[in-house]
């Protein structure tokens, strides 16, 4: 699902909300030379939500964050970030910006706490608070038995979370992530899809590019797509919709018998996987039903009609599904 | 995450078209002390900077006691002679390695940033673009001054050695150090300008060569063209009937002379000529010429040169009565030393440009972050 038709039930989609503490992007163009890197990109991200912003390499992600950043001037379109516009009203926009790049360095000599106290100070903080909101900061994310060692010691993963921790160090309403769980561990992926479903509870504006779609799927409430620098509504639009109705994976042993009695039983399915050849043999469809019970309605259904049903489960991969259409458009 | 952040509220800017850059000069030196911190940081522990201080202070020390040697051997004990010698050697020594550290030290300050991925995430904060290009700056200055104080028991050696005065320490001290930071403005805007480290400091260089070989190589080429026959002033020796010197008079004669008042400038931008006419190590030319001391020569060249054409031409060569100083326009250093700043002003305020957000145009071959 695209930002225009849902928003998460929790913040609701009211448009002056999103203006005010998140992000909203409209038909922003950019271009580098003769490469159309943005061209005309439309998103609201509202606060208490994470976003999902999906797309193929060279689709215009990162260009699209560095606007949001506050560090490309877009060539057109409309852009606010917490109520202001990152041209304009750059230091009012940064000030409630927090972004971490997607290949960012560290200063090396430097330790995790000085990084973190350096930016506190660049971002004017009172020294006292900075104090507290640093040590606060290294525990959220893991490293506080690493305070105090040079950055250069760190691990890659490491080094992502002092990133992320230092893109929080001043309390941003708007959270602009690159990559984030890039070389992060399967612990702490669990970690930062944890801290930032917490971070957007707290009514923050979250947006998120990452390849990891899976990570994506559990956190993000909404997703945008990006391909060739528009945002696009993929053909297998994934996600829970505002009817309730949700989608599940449905496999049984012989999918002629399976989609025989769905199309007798006069229900939408769709293939799961592009298939080549007419199916023959044990295999799977998505189906959309209306929520938990639907699913119960239809295994009782299916099971009593015969069908071999190997397993019903809510389809995960949608993002994956989705991105998959767009596949044609990588560069 | 209970913490505020207390910013200040800015006025909701009109609906401009073009951002507003003049908050792009606002410097707040808790700014400037934040990035001139991370730097100084990053660089005193990342490098082998005791080691380079050591070896700057052996190689500055071993010169001036190479020097010292040589010249108690020329001239067999003459402290007076010696002194004004060995001063100006390890002046022009002081500042020529000076002149050969500094590129490197803020030449990479910003592309280097840049390469390391480090630059953009400063660039978001609430620092000024002007507090980045101050900080950097700062940070390389600091450094070349702690090259220039491990040097400076060795001027002061020079200086009890013989009789330059006291208060030529402490000039040349300040000129070189203002120098060096005229020198550290170039280098980070070129590091600004350019992508790639490696070029911001050949660049860097090169600008440093222009100053220091360059103008007097331009100052010779030039010569000539202005050279003139004119009616000048001339002071002749008189002398007795048995040779001896009697009197200095002034004659008037067709020489050709070169109009070098219009070229002076170019020696004046040289960092070498700044030191020399700003140090004041001997009154005028006279005494400098009884000292042997080059810097006061460099001085009364510098300063003739200034006065040109219209300067009468002093041949008597006795110095006894009747000698005349050469006339002078006043000081050629403050021009110089003005020059020197003026590039290295020019070189912060492209980089404040270049650090301005949100940017239109990017280096060739660079990403943002």
């Amino acid at each position: 699902m695209t930002t225009q038709d849902a928003a998460p039930p929790a913040t609701g989609s009211d448009p002056t909300r999103a203006a005010d503490h998140g992000i909203v992007v409209r038909g922003v163009t950019r271009a580098f030379g003769t490469v159309q890197a943005l061209a005309g990109v439309d998103i609201d991200a509202p606060p208490g939500a994470v976003t999902a912003l999906v797309g193929p390499n060279g689709s215009g992600k990162t260009t699209l964050l560095l606007v949001l950043a506050g560090l490309l001037t877009p060539d057109g379109g409309e852009v606010r970030v917490a109520g202001h516009d990152p041209v304009t009203e750059g230091p009012a926009a940064r000030a409630r910006t927090g972004w971490m790049p997607d290949a960012f360095g560290t200063w090396d000599s430097l330790t995790a706490r000085e990084v973190l106290t350096t930016f506190a100070d660049a971002y004017r903080l009172d020294r006292g608070v900075s104090r507290r909101r640093v040590d606060e900061l290294l525990a959220t994310v893991h490293l506080a038995e690493y305070a105090d060692r040079p950055a250069s010691v760190l691990s890659r993963g490491q080094k992502q979370r002092l990133g992320l921790a230092r893109a929080l160090v001043h309390d941003p309403q708007v959270l602009l992530l690159d990559e984030p769980a890039s070389g992060l561990d399967p612990r702490s992926r669990v970690d930062l899809r944890l801290l930032l479903r917490r971070l957007a509870d707290d009514g923050r504006a979250v947006l998120v590019s990452s390849h990891v779609l899976t990570e994506l799927e559990e956190m993000c409430d909404d997703a945008v797509f990006l391909s060739r620098g528009r945002t696009v509504v993929p053909d297998a639009a994934p996600g829970a919709r505002a009817d309730g109705r949700r989608t599940f994976h449905v496999r049984a042993l012989s999918l002629p018998a399976l989609v025989a009695w769905l199309d007798a039983a006069g229900a939408a399915w769709r293939p799961d996987e592009p298939w080549t050849t007419p199916p023959t043999s044990a295999g799977g469809v998505l189906v959309d039903v209306a929520g938990d019970e639907g699913a119960a309605a239809l295994i009782r259904d299916a099971v009593a009609a015969g069908v071999p049903l190997t397993s019903v489960a809510p389809a995960v991969g949608a993002l994956e599904r989705a991105y998959l259409t767009l596949e044609e458009d990588r560069r | 995450m209970t913490t505020t952040v207390e910013l200040d509220e800015q006025q909701p800017a009109a609906p401009a078209a073009a951002p507003t850059t003049a908050g792009h000069w606002r410097v707040t030196w808790h700014g400037v002390r934040t990035v001139a911190a991370l730097e100084l940081r990053q660089r005193v522990r990342s490098t082998r900077w005791i080691v380079a201080l050591v070896v700057w202070f052996v190689v500055v020390g071993g010169l001036t006691l190479l020097i010292s040697g040589a010249l108690s051997a020329v001239n067999d004990g003459d402290r007076d002679l010696q002194g004004a010698l060995l001063f100006a050697a390890v002046s022009f020594l002081v500042l020529g390695l000076g002149l050969l550290v500094t590129p490197t030290l803020a030449s990479t300050s910003v592309n280097g940033d840049r390469a390391a991925g480090t630059l953009a995430t400063l660039q978001v904060t609430l620092l000024t673009p002007a507090e980045i290009a101050l900080g950097k700056v700062l940070a390389a200055w600091t450094a070349a001054c702690a090259f220039l104080a491990a040097s400076v028991p060795f001027l002061v050696f020079a200086a009890v050695v013989g009789p330059t005065p006291w208060w030529s320490v402490v000039r040349v001290v300040l000129l070189v150090a203002v120098l060096l930071a005229g020198v550290c403005g170039v280098g980070l805007g070129f590091s600004a300008l350019v992508a790639r480290p490696a070029g911001s400091t050949v660049l860097t260089f090169v600008t440093v060569a222009a100053l220091v070989l360059g103008t007097p190589l331009l100052f010779g080429v030039t010569y000539p063209s202005q050279e003139q026959r004119t009616t000048v002033q001339v002071y002749v020796q008189r002398t007795d009937g048995d040779g001896n010197p009697t009197e200095c008079v002034p004659t008037t004669q067709q020489r050709s002379v070169a109009h070098t008042e219009r070229t002076w400038w170019l020696l004046a931008a040289n960092p070498f000529v700044v030191l020399a006419d700003g140090a004041g190590t001997s009154g005028s030319v006279h005494e400098a010429e009884e000292r042997n001391d080059p810097l006061g020569m460099l001085r009364g060249a510098v300063r003739t040169a200034r006065t040109g054409a219209s300067a009468p031409l002093n041949e008597c060569w006795d110095s006894g009565a009747g000698l005349v100083e050469p006339t002078s326009n006043g000081p050629v250093w403050p021009w110089g030393l003005g020059v020197n700043l003026l590039l290295g002003v020019g070189g912060f305020v492209v980089a404040v440009r270049r650090l301005s957000l949100p940017q239109r145009a990017l280096p060739r071959g660079t990403r943002v972050a």
